[in-house]
């Protein structure tokens, strides 16, 4: 398929209540070059509507650090959409 | 990394933790105090009886944040040694969810570094703890971590 731009393969890590609400661990995805963890976060939340209304108490991560939503993907990122933290 | 910062101990454990041997490893000869955080499973949460709760981490993640909280601590305070082990899994009520010791050579140091250490962990470490009771069970409220900026345009 000459005309679909590259692709970039992602690894996506779920927890906690996010775990339980799609019922996903982890899983590898692929998205578009160019896109960023707000973009790979929209398809889930197409695909899980309950997701939806969660992404303001949710923090990304990239490569187990803190990101900000539009951070590009790189290939073989780690990536996560994290729920508030409750260690302790 | 100093000399002290390599005998830090950063752990996820899915077992009972041992305290008396996270204490005797950051005490030496040239410190004077130890301050220890014992953070045990209560048994209730708003009222509610507790059965018993489970946490879960982003190992890897959770790990490279307890480090950096050994970092920060080390530029922060006038402290030895630190030791941060969280354990994971089903924990029932009285057992020890999370232990912290930091020697320092004197006291008030060792004070502020484990309250620091506490307090930073509950906000920036990616663990989870779900609450048990006899007519269901939740995720217990946390804490957001803090989200940095927005990404700078990526060069080109």
């Amino acid at each position: 398929m000459p005309h679909v731009l590259p692709n970039l393969r992602v690894k996506v890590l779920f927890f906690g209540r996010v775990r339980e609400l799609t019922g996903i661990t982890e899983e590898a995805v692929e998205m578009a070059d160019g896109a960023t963890l707000a973009d790979l976060f929209e398809r889930y939340a197409a695909r899980f509507p309950q997701l939806a209304g969660f992404r303001a108490s949710l923090v990304a991560s990239r490569n187990q650090e803190f990101v900000s939503w539009d951070t590009p993907l790189s290939a073989e990122d780690d990536i996560a959409f994290l729920p508030p933290v409750s260690g302790g | 990394m100093s000399a002290a910062a390599e005998n830090d101990r950063f752990e996820l454990l899915h077992a009972p933790i041992d305290l008396a041997a996270v204490v005797r490893q950051v005490r030496a000869d040239q410190d004077g105090a130890i301050v220890t955080f014992d953070g045990f499973v209560r048994n209730e949460s708003h009222g509610r009886p507790t059965l018993y709760l489970e946490y879960e981490a982003y190992e890897p993640m959770a790990l490279a944040k307890m480090r950096e909280i050994g970092m920060q601590i080390h530029e922060r305070f006038s402290v030895h040694r630190l030791a941060i082990v969280h354990r994971l899994g089903r924990l029932e009520i009285g057992d020890t969810s999370v232990f912290i010791a930091v020697s320092a050579p004197h006291r008030a140091a060792a004070f502020d570094a484990c309250r620091f250490a506490i307090d930073t962990l509950k906000r920036t470490v990616p663990i989870w703890k779900k609450e048990f009771f006899e007519d269901g069970a939740v995720w217990a409220d946390g804490e957001l971590p803090p989200a940095p900026p927005s990404a700078t345009k990526p060069a080109s």
